[in-house]
């Protein structure tokens, strides 16, 4: 047991302590005028206890105590009325805390040895007020509504959003509808007989831009019965230097090229006529030849699309050169094969082929055939693939350092071109190169911890960048805080308390490139989905939780009556000691 | 003393007064009822007045006079002792105890009448008043009836085009409303449908129709014009108001503009005008073949029934029948207009036909044909609709002839003229046994033996298009011999023969068209009856019979020159008779012998030719700048726009104004082919242009339009930005050293 002493009052302990040796001085000169030795020293002594009772009493000491069980109830939102009373019964004297993100019971859980949470749950953020603390969590059963949910809230225009989630205890013949910013209907699902919970639903924004889209249920006649913001930052990719090298001009080439001019990539095409004369056609760009492959060359292009009798007969030193840019540079290379391609040894030729004696294949989601040479992607450590028809591979890349190397088995495709299916061509070819093409770098990346974060509740982020020397700001100039990872020397962390509903903006100071957008929501919204996930994080947190009841130490404030009769008596002694004297 | 009578009269005015009071509180309570139902202070007042009178007349306050006051206060105070009448009697004609008793209740009356009130309901009035206005409260704030209200405003304002001052500084400036709104359509004549009046300014009309509007003031305003479709129409003002006349040829918007006597312009909403195409007749046939066959034995009739119809009034219609005779190059056609057996009720929406075809009539024959269809015109102005129904074909089966049917144009005549013909042969040796009798033995020989070399000729000319065309070389030499002796055309003809019947594959063969030689025939029995599908002449298509009636012909020729080279003409005639018919038929179809065109290559340099030089040949260069086709870029920049202002509460910034005129000129291409769907969102743009409509609801309306207008984004590769993390690169480096 420790025996140490503090006060209730400890705020206002100098005043008074000054106040009350006031008084004693006061005192103490009252009875030096009016001397009379006999009671002087008894006097000073017992107006001195009566003074000291006094400010005790006005100060309340407290004594610390050691408490053996003392039970605590925490009640959280959307706890179940009877789970408490019947708890309170179970446990007298169970001391009951209702949690409020607004205010602290840190104070509270100081005196409890265990504690009860039903409802659903502490916030993650608070988890650290119960760490020495003994915490049974009763979970509440999981709410009606969407309990699942990730959908990609990051594309680039062309792109498609996709869902997928799943809705807990859905109403038969609700539906479940993907709508974009204005209201219009991108993608829905009616919740069937089976009551499958799990969803996946897709659309294709049309611009670009931050867009607040939404996922709504509603009723088999149209009813909003729920709707939840889906924020959704759409980017516009950015167009393309594209450099064709070809060994003698083809029907292929020239279908791709057209594309890809038309679309507003800068391409310039080089196509051997004879040994040492070219055919230059540059679209979209000035016209200077390309000759000498260099290192600086080869670095303005995003992509560059060779067929292979071209790029396998390059020098030993050219073929170095560009390896090295793909490698360190991120450079995209395409080969449009040949049957050169296929009987090249893996070794040279980046990619291992088998024979398949297949001459045709079905393109996916599409009712088109195109030929293909009859050779199929053989399994290989860093061939990825990219398109596939059939059960087959008709397009991959190797990983080549931080390039890629891709090539196809398909071998006329502008024949799609010319049966009318432009989109399906397009399509392809999107694919197929997007797969591949240098990415752009920027200078910082964000990574937003908290996903669904609600306004003056804890946001947290990371932060990558190369950046030696930054302050990241918000919206409205003020700086916000980042720690440096000890290990990971371009990883930061933060944390802010969002203000403001709707998107906010974090930024790099002077970079405003480096926006970060975040979209902050109602605290209505994802009701389902956020308890949800509180409930699991619950359990989680505090599944193995203390067992043993630990000691708490209590301030108790020392019962005040003794000090009240040491000032009665006192007083009393004060008042009736000159009356003694004057009666001799 | 007519103080007691006095009071009689003071209390008799009180109670008529209460009774007024007490109407005017029911009226009043029925007023204000029907005020806030209705929300009109006309009606209300109306309500009142009606309410006023209709309980005036069932209460009549006015009947209490002073013998229902005097009885009345008889029945309630008990000191009047039932003598209140007394006072109304003249005093001289009563008794003096009734004197007396008058007096006692006149000065009884003057104390207790002040306390007593008339019988009255006004604390009922009041209560049901109170009660009215709190319920009608109550209805009218719940907007129960605001139904009501539109309807009662409506002929008043709603369907006036409403105006916006284009500046919005100058708010302050007297805003000229439209007094009076008129929008004539005058349809078409031919429509039958005559004028509309209507105060739509969304006016839907047929095509061609004439629109007048006419558009009144109530303050003085100047240069009115229209706006339509980025045209500008400028309003005459006639009288007190502005007219302008438009005819209505296609779908559009307008808008009206104008300015006050400030100057400060006005716009109006936008507005479309749908014009409904007028479309073409609709025929339909009945009960009718499309082809129809008869024999020659049949009854040739047609019973053709027919339907027509018009969405506004048939003008014309008839039956173009065509006949055809004769086939191949020999065809003649003969067209001729029937009318149905019905007169046409021109404007008719809806009419029935029906014709008889005589085919004899037509004075067809055997093998001819009769191709007719329907043709109807409508009444629209100035350029008739006309629809044609489908062909419908009637043939008169010919089971006579058997004819080749080999379309196409190029009818050359491939036989040089200095070859005697078949039917000159025939002619020649009709002559010759005509003559026979008349001339020597020996000239009889000579001239036979000469058809038979004229016979071969014109055989080797035919043979040729089987690929014989080596044997004409010889034919010149053959004739030299031919004139030295006749002893010698056997030995002559037989080794011609073999070399006829020689394959001759070093000959200049390149133009053959019809390899097959008749040694082949021969040699193959079979041939005939075997598809021989290695050889693409022979494929089983019409040229077939052709070549064996060409093959057919030739050997026909050769006995025919048999017969002729064994003075036997009168045998070779009935050879020579078949080959003519089967040349006739070859000829007819001759035109499948299509000569090749050929190509002419550019001259070529010898002295340069396969020397590998190279140095005259030149790099090539091609520069081309495309311009990237974007044409809803304004629209995804105001949707994108239109998401900020209604997300982050933006402020609305005077450059936007520009995104959202471009914006709607994007939107109005989209919508010429569909004004009524995208209106809405057109108005709400302009709306935000011009800053009366700057609200959150009409941006989400706006957006909702201009994506759901927006086509489907294309696909199109594009650079992405990413973050390098070197602790990635690393990996991905150290993965490629593990493959």
């Amino acid at each position: 047991m420790i025996n140490r002493f503090s006060f209730v009052h400890n705020d206002v302990l100098i005043p008074v302590l000054i106040a009350g040796l006031v008084l004693f001085a006061i005192f103490f000169y009252k009875e030096w005028v009016t001397r009379n030795p006999r009671n002087f020293v008894l006097n000073a002594v017992v107006a001195f206890v009566t003074i000291a009772a006094l400010v005790l009493l006005v100060l309340e000491p407290t004594k610390e105590v050691e408490v053996d069980d003392q039970k605590g109830l925490l009640l959280t939102d959307g706890f179940d009325e009877q789970q408490k009373d019947s708890l309170v019964s179970l446990n007298k004297g169970i001391k009951v805390l209702n949690y409020d993100s607004g205010k602290s019971i840190r104070n509270e859980l100081d005196s409890l040895t265990s504690i009860y949470v039903i409802g659903q749950g502490i916030p993650s953020y608070d988890f650290s007020l119960f760490n020495d603390l003994s915490v049974d969590y009763i979970p509440k059963e999981n709410p009606s509504g969407i309990n699942r949910l990730s959908y990609t809230s990051h594309i680039n225009l062309g792109e498609k959003v996709e869902i997928v989630g799943s809705y807990n205890q859905p109403i038969k013949g609700a539906f479940l509808v993907f709508e974009d910013s204005g209201g219009n209907g991108l993608d829905s699902i009616q919740f069937g007989e089976n009551g499958n919970p799990d969803f996946s639903l897709s659309g294709s924004p049309k611009t670009s831009g931050t867009y607040v889209y939404q996922l709504t249920v509603k009723d088999s006649t149209g009813v909003l019965l729920d709707g939840n913001p889906l924020p959704i930052e759409i980017k516009e990719k950015k167009p393309l230097r594209v450099l064709i090298l070809n060994n003698f001009p083809t029907f292929e080439t020239k279908y791709l090229k057209n594309f890809l001019a038309e679309e507003g990539h800068e391409v310039i095409v080089r196509s051997q006529l004879t040994k040492g004369k070219f055919k230059f056609e540059y679209f979209n760009t000035s016209s200077s030849p390309v000759y000498e492959l260099t290192d600086a060359v080869l670095n303005q292009f995003d992509l560059i699309i060779s067929d292979a009798d071209t790029y396998f007969n390059f020098s030993a030193s050219l073929k170095n050169r560009f390896e090295k840019n793909i490698r360190e540079s991120g450079l995209g290379v395409f080969i449009q094969p040949s049957e050169f391609l296929f009987n090249l040894r893996e070794s040279s030729s980046y990619f291992k082929f088998k024979r398949d004696a297949i001459d045709e294949v079905q393109l996916p989601n599409s009712s088109n055939s195109l030929e293909k040479y009859p050779y199929d992607f053989d399994e290989q450590f860093l061939v990825q693939p990219i398109l596939k028809g059939d059960g087959l591979t008709i397009a991959a890349y190797k990983q080549m350092g931080l390039g890629r190397v891709a090539t196809t088995t398909i071998s006329n495709s502008y024949q799609l071109l010319l049966n009318g299916s432009d989109e399906a061509y397009k399509n392809r070819w999107t694919q197929i190169l997007d797969a591949i093409i240098k990415k752009n770098n920027v200078a910082v990346e964000w990574k937003a911890v908290s996903h669904i974060p609600i306004v003056d509740a804890p946001f947290d982020f990371n932060l990558y960048t190369n950046l030696n020397e930054f302050s990241v700001v918000n919206e409205k100039g003020g700086l916000v805080t980042t720690v440096q990872k000890p290990m990971i020397s371009n990883k930061y962390s933060g944390l802010i308390y969002p203000k403001k509903k709707g998107w906010n903006i974090l930024e790099i100071e002077s970079d405003s490139t480096s926006q970060f957008s975040y979209y902050v929501y109602d605290d209505v919204n994802w009701k389902s989905l956020r308890t949800t996930e509180s409930i699991a994080a619950n359990q989680k947190r505090f599944k193995n939780t203390l067992n043993k009841n630990r000691t708490v130490t209590n301030d108790r404030p020392i019962s005040p009556i003794s000090f009240y009769i040491l000032f009665l008596i006192g007083i009393g002694w004060l008042w009736l000691s000159p009356k003694l004297i004057t009666d001799k | 003393m007519e103080l007691g009578k006095q009071h009689l009269m003071k209390f008799n005015q009180r109670w008529q007064l209460l009774g007024y009071l007490e109407v005017f509180l029911y009226a009043l309570g029925v007023g204000l009822f029907a005020y806030f139902l209705a929300s009109n202070i006309l009606i209300a007042l109306a309500v009142f007045t009606l309410a006023l009178l209709l309980l005036l007349l069932i209460k009549h306050p006015w009947s209490h006079n002073l013998n229902t006051t005097s009885s009345y206060i008889d029945a309630h105070v008990a000191e009047a002792s039932f003598s209140t009448g007394l006072l109304l009697q003249p005093e001289e004609s009563l008794s003096n105890l009734a004197r007396l008793q008058r007096y006692k209740v006149s000065h009884e009356l003057k104390t207790r009448l002040g306390a007593i009130n008339p019988p009255n309901k006004i604390k009922q009035a009041s209560a049901v008043l109170v009660v009215l206005v709190v319920f009608g409260f109550l209805l009218s704030k719940l907007g129960l009836f605001s139904g009501v209200d539109d309807v009662f405003n409506s002929n008043s304002n709603q369907e006036h085009i409403q105006f916006v001052a284009t500046d919005t500084l100058a708010k302050e400036s007297v805003l000229p409303k439209i007094t009076e709104q008129v929008i004539t359509v005058s349809y078409p004549a031919y429509t039958r449908l005559g004028h509309k009046t209507t105060a739509e300014p969304n006016v839907k009309a047929v095509v061609n129709s004439k629109i007048d509007w006419r558009l009144q003031f109530d303050n003085p305003v100047s240069s009115v014009f229209m706006e339509r479709m980025g045209e500008s129409f400028q309003l005459q003002k006639v009288d007190d108001g502005y007219t302008i006349r438009q005819s209505l040829k296609e779908s559009g918007f307008y808008s009206f503009k104008f300015k006050n006597e400030d100057g400060v312009e006005f716009t109006s909403d936008l507005f479309s005008l749908e014009a409904i195409p007028d479309n073409t007749p609709e025929i339909e046939i009945i009960g009718l073949e499309q082809y129809t066959y008869f024999d020659f034995l049949d009854t040739k009739k047609i019973q053709l029934q027919s339907t027509i119809t018009d969405d506004y009034g048939i003008d014309e219609a008839y039956i173009i029948a065509t006949v055809s005779k004769g086939s191949g190059e020999s065809v003649k056609f003969r067209e001729e207009k029937l009318n149905f057996n019905e007169a046409i009720q021109k404007g008719k929406r809806n009419l029935n036909f029906t014709r008889n075809i005589d085919l004899d009539a037509l004075k067809m024959e055997v093998g001819d044909e009769l191709y007719f269809y329907i043709e109807a015109y409508d009444e629209k102005e100035p350029k008739r609709n006309v629809a044609r129904s489908e062909t419908y074909f009637a043939v008169i089966k010919d089971t006579v002839t058997d004819q080749f049917a080999v379309e196409g144009t190029l009818g050359v005549d491939q036989m040089p003229d200095y070859f005697r013909s078949q039917r000159q042969l025939i002619i020649d040796t009709e002559k010759l046994i005509k003559d026979k009798p008349t001339i020597s033995t020996q000239e009889f020989k000579s001239r036979s033996n000469e058809l038979g070399f004229d016979q071969k000729a014109l055989r080797l000319k035919y043979g040729q298009f089987m690929g014989d065309e080596s044997e004409m070389a010889e034919a010149p030499s053959e004739i030299e011999t031919d004139k030295a002796g006749e002893d010698h055309d056997h030995a002559e003809d037989q080794e011609n023969i073999l070399k006829e019947y020689s394959h001759d594959h070093d000959g200049d063969n390149e133009h053959n068209l019809v390899p097959l030689q008749e040694s082949e025939e021969a040699e193959d029995p079979l041939h005939d009856y075997l598809h021989n599908h290695d050889d693409p002449e022979e494929s089983t298509l019409f040229e077939e019979s052709l070549k064996t009636k060409l093959r057919k012909a030739l050997s026909i020729m050769w006995d025919a020159e048999l017969y002729l080279r064994l003075y036997e003409p009168e045998k070779s005639l009935p050879f020579q008779y078949d080959a003519l018919k089967l040349i006739q038929e070859i000829k007819n179809s001759a035109r499948i012998y299509v000569h090749r065109i050929g190509f002419d290559p550019p001259p070529i340099k010898e002295e340069s030719r396969l020397t590998g030089s190279i140095d005259a040949i030149d790099n090539f260069r091609k520069t081309e700048n495309l311009e990237l086709d974007q044409p809803f870029a304004s629209m995804t920049k105001a949707v994108s726009r239109l998401e900020e202002l209604i997300q982050k509460q933006d402020v609305f910034l005077e450059k936007d104004k520009q995104i959202f005129t471009a914006a709607g000129n994007e939107l109005a291409i989209l919508a010429i082919e569909n004004p009524g769907k995208y209106l809405g969102v057109l108005q709400g743009l302009k709306q935000i242009e011009n800053n009366t409509g700057r609200t959150i609801s009409n941006y989400k309306t706006v957006q909702k339009g201009l994506l759901s207008a927006l086509p489907k984004t294309k696909q199109i590769p594009g650079a992405r930005n990413t973050y390098t993390d070197e602790m990635n690169s690393l990996f991905l480096k150290h993965l490629e050293t593990y493959d």
